[in-house]
Formats: C-alpha cells, structure tokens, sequence
C-alpha cells in the first residue's frame, strides 16, 4: 500500500497514510480508528485518548536498531487484566520493517514479526503453563512462558501497523529467554503470531537522548487529586502508572483509573498499627539513585502455625522505574526484577535445591504463601488486602532471588543484602532499629579474617619450606667425649674442655650432652667460648634418670640426654667447657657432648603458626555458628559454609 | 581498622618469623633450660651476623 491522504470518515477532518504498513490511523481530531481495506476507509470506532504517562518516547522520534533506521508512527495502550497499561510503539524501519517497542515499568522490549516453521504448532493458550519452555520456536536461547494474560486496547495514536479494534480483548504470553530474549506469543489470530526480539536500552536503539529532556519534565508531574471519599488531598508520584492508592486520612483503597479515583474499600485494619521505618515520600538514594517511597506493604506468611510479618516499601525513580525495599526483623534488602529466564534450575525442587542467576548458585531457603496484609500508598499493580502469592527464596549471601508465582505470572528478584548503615545513609535516617538473629542472605562479615588468616598460614608454610631449602642440613661442627675427673664431693664442680671447633653464623646452636647416669643425677653448666675474644655463651642443661619397678610395674624418669638450643652465634673458633657436678662425685664422670648447627627446632614454626592461626580459628568457629543460626530459620535447614563471605 | 591492624600484624609475624629463620634467631629455649627461669622462653640472643 502507499501514501494515501484522505478525510475522517467520522468527523471529515484530514487523516493520512503515510507508511506503506499502516492499517489503522487513529483520527487526530475525534480518535477515531480509521482502517483502510480494499473497499475504502472503515471507521472501527473511536479510542480513548492516550493516558499521559512520562514515556520519554514520542511520535516522530527518530532510531537506529542493528544499522537499521527507523521512526515511531504509531502508539497502542494495552490494559493489563490485573491492572496497569502498558505502551506499545510501532517503529517503521526505512527497509520496510515494523517493529514492536513496548514500553513497561521502564523498560523497552523491542520485538518482531517471527513467522514459525511449517507445520509448527504452538500450545493453544489455554494450555500454556507458567514456565513451559518453548523450544519450538526458533530463536538463539529457548524461550520461556513468564506470563499470560489479557490485554485491552484501551487508547491508541498515530499510525497502527494493524487492525486495532477498540476496546478489543486479546490473549497473549509474554516469553522470556537469556541474553535479554523476549517474544510474546498474540493469541488474538486464529493462528497466533509470534514476535522475537529482545530488551533493549535506548541507547541501544539510538533513543539515548530521548531521556534526558522528557524525563526531566516528568519528574516533576506529580498530579494532585482528592479522595472520593473523604476528599482529602492526594498526590501521586507515578500517576501514570498507579493503579491503586491508599487514602491515609480515611484509610481507604481507592483505583485509580486514567487519572480519576474510584473508592473501592476501607482498609481492614492491622491487629496491630504497622509501625513503617520508612515514610511515603520519604527519598532515599541508592547507587547515585534517588528513589521516593511510593508505598509500603505489610506481608506476611504462616509456617508451622506462626504468622510471621515483614514490611515492604515500593521505591519510584522515574527514569529507572520501580524498586522494592524489603524490611524483615530488621534487615534490609533491595530488591528489583530479573529475567525469569536467566534463572537455571540447577538441582531439582526439594531439599537443597539450587537454581543459578548470573554466575552464582543460590540455595532454596523457604517457600510459603504470602499474603498481603495491609497497604499504603500507591501502586502500579491493583493490589489487594489479602492478595496471595507463592513465594520461594533461595539465597546466595548477600543476594536473596526470589520467585514469586501466580497462577498466570512468574516473577523473579533479586534482593541485595543492606546494612543499617546503608539505609540510613540512603534515607539521611538515624537509630534505625538493630536487626536480630541472621537474615536468609545476610553476608558474614568476618570472612577478611578467615580469609587472609588462611592466606598467612599458607605464606608461613611456604616461607618454612623456603628457609628449610635455603639454609641447608644441620651440621654437627663437635661430637666428642669428656670425661670430669672425681670430685672431693657432690658440690664440688670438675671441669674439662673440648677440643676446639669452629662454628658458623646465622645459624642456631644445639648442645647435646649425654652421661652414664643410672637412678643418679648430673647437672651440668656447659659454655661456649669464643676463642677469638673470649666471650663465653653458657647453658645449663641437667640429667637425670631414675628407673625402678613397683605394684604397676616398672617404671624410668628423665633421661640419660639433655640438650639446649641458642640463637645463632658469631662465626668462629669455639671450645666447649664442661663443668658439672654429680651425684657419685667419687666416680669420674664421662660425658658425650655434641655441638649441632642449623637444628630445624620447629618452635619458631609452632609459635608463628599458633599467633596467625587464633584469628581465622574463631572466625571459621563463628561462621559455622552464624551459618548454623541462617538455616536454623530455614524450611529447608542445612548448614552450609559455601562462599557468601562478605567484605563488610 | 581492626583489618588493616590485623593484616598489619600478620605480616610482622610472617616477618618476623623468616627474619629469625634467616638469622638462626631461637625464640624458644627448651623448658626448665630456660635462662630466664620461664617456662619456654629463652634469653640468650645475642644477634646475627
């Protein structure tokens, strides 16, 4: 088809046809959707005008994907079944492609036309399960169901590249794969379409500068409406985007739809008032990041008959989208979505299941029903008191990846483990109070010690090898016989002398003495004289040796040898002088001396590696306590002391 | 600053450790045979080379 100028068949004002693909134009004058067939112009009916939302996209923005320029014609709204619209852009591409931009939560899915293999039969729509692989359609990663759903042509502009029927409902599945893969299945044919392609950034699609000017201007858009009930002014952070809002005055959730807020309950109250750390309204910065709190939940969930609470705040930035801050017996995680289908379940549900995100193997923790208890704020879903979904935690400390799954939805996040310290610097907060017992992915922080205490005992050993090698075997510079001459009594001392020897520096010094004591005693002083200057090193160094039989048998105490170790001496010619008494003074005394050099002791050794090792003993005992006290608290409680060492 | 102390510790060990071992230093006597009547201990240092 070509260019085709032509009137509103509804309201005669001029429409255009400017792109060969075009379908439908939506009349810039009255909305109507105006087809063009092979008949002439049809009208399908009028469109709701497009809710403002801060899309930093706009008609007319100009793109390049993979080489390839493009311009957006045309805009859909869809609306989620649960709530939510979503915007779909179409980009017509010079070489004649049309591409899906969708645009949710921040986030960009560029996606097309993908016409499967003859004979290829995709799951009827009914049948497709949260999770089911899809390897039938071609793509580079097998794609994944994450969600299915209703969608509701609500408004639309500028140039359709299809037949939008307003207000038509259409089924679809949302698929995810790795490496950013993303498709949806449009159930709205009789044979339903596929479409392939994957996230994207604006930069990737040459739209970077698109962000900077309209987000700036949206960021200040907060839209001031009363309640419906009480009409008590309310302001909305993300107005479009919020789907539900709590009134704070009379305590009432109300619905926001296109801007208007329509009472829908009163709030059951808590048995007991939430006592929320964290304010709407209250900006915290995260990364260089500033996020407002935009809501807070009260969830809970009941195992072994005991409900437990935790607090959730829901974080808005505009140009990021939503974060979550998860605030449970005083730990803080943050928490934002991942693609379900970069998680790979690596050992299968039960006892010690893993799944894997991102390089890291993350261990099943707990998986209970989580109920939503109480609510304030806003929302971007349409939340409800009560709202139950299924949640299951597995953790790989300091990272929390959760899974949460509805019958028609799976969605999976990442939490990252904060210490009190870190919120109240985000939140410029003070005496926030202190967490107790350990949370699923609360990091060990003394794992440095561990760590680098392991690294010395290591660095020890190798320095005791490399000494060892370096210093060579022990030499024995004397081993020699002296004999003391009888004395007149047992305190009167004898000496003799050895012959002269010679020693070397840097090296220590073992005197071994050995004497034909029996049920006696021999205490001898033995010095080390240096020949050169006549100093003298002295060591005492007493034998004794008894031996006998009584009731238990026979029995020896002490021995017939006795040595003494001393640092390393000068260099030099050395004589030993022994001089001792004994106890059969009358007998001459023979005693074997032996001067050893570069004795390996070990006592240095011993004494280094009982100082190095103390630090990462007590922090290998209390990482066993801590992980001890993580999975005590767990469904699935093991201890574990895999590597989720933190660095504080 | 209790890692950096304890890094800085651990490498005087270390230190002092090959330092001793280079020199023939003994920290330790063989007990009762120590000079300064402590159980271990030695005294009788007197330097290297």
């Amino acid at each position: 088809m070509s260019v085709l100028k032509s009137n509103c068949p509804s309201c005669g004002g001029p429409i255009e046809f400017q792109k060969g693909s075009t379908i439908v134009v939506v009349c810039p004058y009255c909305r109507s959707a105006v087809s063009r067939t092979d008949r002439g112009l049809e009208d399908l009916g009028k469109v709701a005008e497009i809710v403002d939302s801060q899309s930093p996209l706009k008609i007319g923005l100009k793109g390049e994907f993979k080489g390839h320029r493009f311009e957006l014609t045309g805009r859909a709204q869809n609306r989620h079944e649960l709530g939510g619209v979503w915007d779909e852009w179409y980009a017509t591409f010079g070489n004649g492609w049309v591409g899906w931009l969708a645009e949710a939560q921040g986030k960009f899915y560029l996606t097309f036309y993908q016409p499967l293999p003859e004979g290829t039969a995709l799951p009827a729509f009914e049948s497709l399960e949260i999770g089911q692989q899809l390897p039938e359609i071609p793509n580079k990663t097998t794609l994944m169901v994450t969600e299915k759903g209703t969608a509701t042509a609500v408004a639309a502009e500028g140039e359709i590249p299809y037949r939008l029927e307003p207000n038509e409902r259409s089924n679809y599945a949302d698929l995810s794969g790795k490496d950013n893969a993303f498709g949806t299945i449009d159930y709205s044919m009789n044979e339903p379409w596929v479409f392939i392609g994957q996230q994207v950034s604006l930069e990737d699609i040459g739209l970077a500068s698109a962000r900077p000017v309209t987000r700036e201007a949206a960021r200040v858009s907060a839209q001031g409406l009363g309640c419906p009930k009480c009409g008590a002014p309310l302001s909305l952070t993300a107005p479009d985007k919020t789907e539900r809002v709590t009134c704070p005055f009379c305590n009432s959730l109300l619905d926001v739809n296109q801007g208007k807020l329509t009472w829908l309950k009163a709030l059951t109250p808590p048995q007991s008032p939430p006592d929320f750390s964290l304010q709407i309204g209250m900006d915290g910065v995260f990364s260089g990041v500033t996020f407002r709190v935009i809501g807070a939940v009260v969830r809970s969930v009941l195992i072994d008959s005991i409900t437990y609470f935790w607090h959730e705040y829901l974080l808005y930035n505009p140009t990021i989208g939503f974060r979550w801050l998860v605030h449970s017996d005083n730990h803080w995680n943050f928490v934002e979505t991942v693609n379900p289908a970069e998680v790979d379940a690596t050992q299968p549900y039960g006892f010690g299941a893993t799944v894997s995100y991102n390089g890291g193997t993350f261990k099943i923790f707990q998986d209970a029903e989580a109920r939503v208890e109480y609510v304030q704020g806003e929302f971007y879903w349409r939340v409800e008191q009560g709202e139950r979904v299924r949640a299951v935690d597995y953790v790989a400390a300091p990272l929390m990846l959760s899974q949460e799954r509805t019958a028609n939805e799976v969605n999976w996040s990442v939490g990252v483990y904060q210490t009190n310290a870190e919120i109240e610097k985000a939140f410029n907060l003070s005496d926030l109070p202190k967490p107790w017992s350990v949370a699923p992915n609360q990091p060990f922080t003394g794992g440095f010690y561990i760590k680098w205490g392991l690294g010395f005992l290591a660095a020890l050993f190798l320095i005791a090898v490399v000494m060892t090698v370096l210093g060579g075997f022990d030499k024995t510079p004397l081993n020699e016989t002296v004999t003391l001459p009888p004395a007149a009594s047992a305190t009167t001392p004898q000496a003799a002398f050895s012959q002269q020897f010679e020693l070397k520096g840097n090296r220590n010094v073992r005197i071994s003495a050995q004497a034909p004591v029996s049920n006696s005693w021999a205490d001898l002083d033995v010095d080390l004289v240096n020949d050169q200057n006549n100093e003298v090193e002295s060591v005492n160094i007493p034998i004794e040796y008894y031996s006998g039989t009584d009731s238990d048998g026979s029995w020896t105490e002490g021995s017939q040898s006795q040595d003494a170790t001393l640092s390393s001496l000068p260099a030099g010619k050395y004589t030993l002088r022994v001089e001792g008494t004994w106890q059969n003074f009358s007998q001459p005394m023979p005693v074997a001396v032996k001067v050893e050099q570069n004795v390996s002791r070990g006592v240095n050794f011993c004494c280094a590696l009982v100082v190095l090792a103390i630090l990462p003993l007590l922090g290998i005992i209390r990482k066993f306590s801590f992980e001890s006290r993580r999975w005590s608290e767990s469904m699935f409680g093991s201890v574990s002391t895999g590597s989720d060492d933190d660095d504080e | 600053m209790m890692k950096t102390l304890f890094v800085i510790f651990g490498c005087c060990v270390l230190l002092t450790y090959a330092t001793a071992s280079w020199f023939g230093w003994e920290l330790a006597n063989s007990g009762k045979n120590s000079r300064l009547g402590a159980p271990f201990f030695y005294g009788g240092f007197r330097g290297g080379k």
